[in-house]
């Protein structure tokens, strides 16, 4: 019975662990990430790497992928893109930008072909001097993007960076249980909201949309203004519910929130369950986010990557692959090709009106990022 | 006697043999990594752990906050909370199962265990499900006419604490088991024999008796739940944790300088509540 018992107890344990690290892979790598990229000789190169790395031994028909999981289709984006030129596509997966810029500094921009990421780690990695330029005799399609996507600041000459999609995070209310009008973020603090709102559980986002609402930037780093925000910020507590990072649109959906400040494409999913729900455009201002696609400076096959971004640039590629990630795409000649259940959606079509209300979050130094955690720290411990 | 000494020099090298495959890994994925946080943790931030790097304790200084030690206080109050209440729930069902027939006692060992085989998050994710607003809970209230408007049972503390027991309970009810099993039960009738009354012959006999049982398991249900975090985020209940105070300044702050002091201290924090539950008398588990 005892050793029965043992094994028991050892399974249970093993499934939990399991549970665990299904659950939280950006937890996870964040507790494994300093052995794992500040220290890369120690440690053995991930499987994807090391076969990536033999591909190239091999031949040139191959190009290598890193990007989030889930973030570019194999059936309808990548698997034509085999079939039409033969080049074997491998996709390797990280779990945040942050690890991503790890990673590729330790190979000195190589080893990946294809790198798609957020807007301001493309900035710190085309400063590192990791980036080189697409060839524009092969990516002849570039002026495809709408301009008010090019010339950004990760990029303010157009020669690195291919724009993939982008988002605004955005309120969505249910009309039928709130009885105020919201127009924007001001509205959050009606006292008739008590214990329904749902907001991203992250430092940067939330104390940004305070900041926006106080008609100040997301990206500063004034501490009276800092300590302002804080204050108003606390002033909103009564009013929420949750605090969740991504799938806030189950809470509205389920009755259990009845307003949401999230991002496309849980807004866009959030409507999709119940098209009665009604989305804000705050008046006060916008966040936004770009996510680009580049080629590392040392990519072992460059011209495999060419190919591949002026694939993703054709209209029919971006409208693809807008559809499928739920998000806005910059890519102006796609609008024409794009489904129609998707233009007539307001979260995805939107955001050419209000652009030049956007502002990004940028990425700040770490002494300043450590002011809106201690804030968002101290406001949590609230809960 | 020379010969036996050889014989015992034989079996110490077999079992050498036997353990070396084991240590070498604990020394490569428990030792190493773990040596490099410390490292990490003990050099200056932005630095990353190598030779000659200059090592300082101000990473563990600037953990020195009032905030801080509320996080682990928040974290701790909620480890404790978890334990109780899998401890009420877990004693009771341990007992039961260990004092039941053989035929229920498989069924009800079955019931601890078959849920394991699912993924802990597809399971926590299931009650969400059943605990949201216009959920299956709430409408057997309403049906019932016990409550006229849904009750948000999601994101509140008591909906954490819920996920932390569920999870965690069976490390209680397997040791109590266990205690409650091997336990003479002609001693708990000796005591009614002379006259103690069932409650009494409980907190005299049984209780001690089965005193084992209950720490490993209040050990084995507290260490896991200081860590946990996910589940406090996965409720939506937004609390902050240590773990969410390491992985945001890992991950947002990205000085993992700071954020490998403070595993550090979660560390030292668990070891030394397994050397206090070793120190006081507790075998090694019952499970390694």
């Amino acid at each position: 019975m005892k050793k029965g018992l043992l094994v028991c107890m050892a399974l249970c344990l093993m499934f939990l662990l399991a549970g665990c690290s299904s659950d939280n892979n950006a937890a996870t790598e964040a507790t494994a990430a300093p052995v794992e990229t500040e220290a890369p000789e120690e440690t053995e190169a991930p499987a994807e790497e090391t076969e990536a790395a033999e591909d190239a031994a091999d031949g040139d028909a191959v190009l290598n992928i890193f990007t989030w999981e889930g973030y570019i289709d194999y059936e309808t984006v990548i698997k034509p893109f085999e079939e039409e030129t033969g080049i074997k596509v491998n996709y390797a997966t990280f779990a945040s930008n942050e690890e991503m810029y790890e990673k590729l500094s330790a190979v000195n921009g190589g080893d990946y072909d294809i790198i798609l990421a957020s807007d301001y780690i493309l900035n710190t990695t085309r400063e590192a001097g990791l980036m080189q330029k697409f060839d524009p005799e092969i990516v002849t399609n570039y002026g495809n993007l709408n301009e008010d996507f090019t010339h950004q600041f990760f990029d303010p000459d157009n020669e690195y960076v291919i724009p993939y999609v982008s988002g605004i995070p955005l309120i969505v209310y249910d009309p039928s249980v709130v009885d105020i009008e919201i127009k924007g973020f001001n509205d959050l603090w009606d006292s008739s909201l008590a214990d329904s709102l749902g907001l991203i559980d992250d430092a940067r986002v939330t104390i940004g949309m305070v900041l926006l609402s106080m008609g100040q930037s997301m990206n500063t780093t004034d501490e009276a203004v800092l300590a302002e925000a804080a204050e108003k910020l606390e002033e909103l507590r009564p009013n929420i519910h949750v605090l969740e990072y991504e799938n806030l649109h189950n809470y509205l959906v389920s009755g259990d929130v009845s307003v949401a400040y999230t991002f496309t494409p849980f807004v866009a999913l959030a409507l999709d369950a119940n098209p009665d729900l009604q989305v804000v455009w705050p008046q006060e201002g916008l966040g936004f986010g770009i996510d680009g696609c580049f080629i590392p400076v040392n990519a072992p096959h460059a011209k495999n990557a060419n190919l591949f971004l002026e694939y993703l640039l054709r209209p029919e590629v971006a409208a693809v692959c807008a559809e499928w990630q739920y998000y806005c795409s910059p890519n102006e000649a796609a609008q024409d090709v794009l489904a129609d259940w998707y233009k007539e959606n307001p979260v995805f079509s939107g955001i050419y009106e209000r652009i030049d209300d956007a502002e990004y979050v940028l990425n700040l130094s770490s002494e300043d990022e450590q002011k809106f955690q201690d804030i968002w720290t101290k406001f949590k411990l609230g809960f | 006697m020379t010969h036996k000494s050889a014989a015992k020099r034989g079996e110490a090298r077999r079992s050498a043999l036997f353990v070396a495959p084991m240590a070498c890994i604990a020394v490569l994925l428990v030792a190493l990594p773990l040596i490099y946080v410390l490292g990490t943790s003990l050099v200056q931030s932005g630095q990353s752990f190598s030779l000659g790097a200059a090592f300082t304790l101000d990473n563990y200084r600037s953990l020195l906050r009032a905030d801080y030690l509320k996080v682990f206080l928040n974290s701790l109050q909620l480890a404790l909370l978890t334990t109780v209440i899998s401890l009420l729930v877990g004693y009771p069902f341990g007992y039961c199962m260990a004092r039941a027939g053989r035929r229920y006692k498989a069924l009800l060992m079955l019931l601890v265990i078959i849920p394991f085989w699912t993924s802990a998050l597809v399971r926590i994710y299931g009650w969400k499900i059943l605990l949201q607003a216009n959920g299956p809970i709430n409408g057997v209230l309403r049906a019932l006419g016990l409550i006229d408007k849904n009750i948000k049972f999601l994101g509140s503390y008591g909906s954490v604490l819920l996920a932390m027991v569920y999870c965690l309970i069976s490390f209680m009810i397997l040791p109590c088991h266990s205690a409650v099993d091997k336990m003479d039960f002609t001693m708990v009738e000796a005591a009614r024999d002379l006259g103690a009354r069932p409650w009494r012959a409980f907190l005299t006999v049984t209780l001690p008796l089965t005193m084992p049982g209950i720490l490993a398991g209040c050990v084995l249900v507290f260490v896991p739940s200081v860590g946990l975090f996910y589940l406090s985020d996965i409720m939506g209940g937004g609390l902050m944790l240590v773990g969410n105070l390491i992985r945001d300044q890992l991950l947002k702050v990205r000085d993992w300088n700071t954020g490998s002091a403070m595993s550090m201290v979660l560390i030292v924090l668990t070891a030394g509540i397994y050397l206090i539950y070793r120190r006081s008398g507790g075998d090694d588990l019952g499970v390694f």
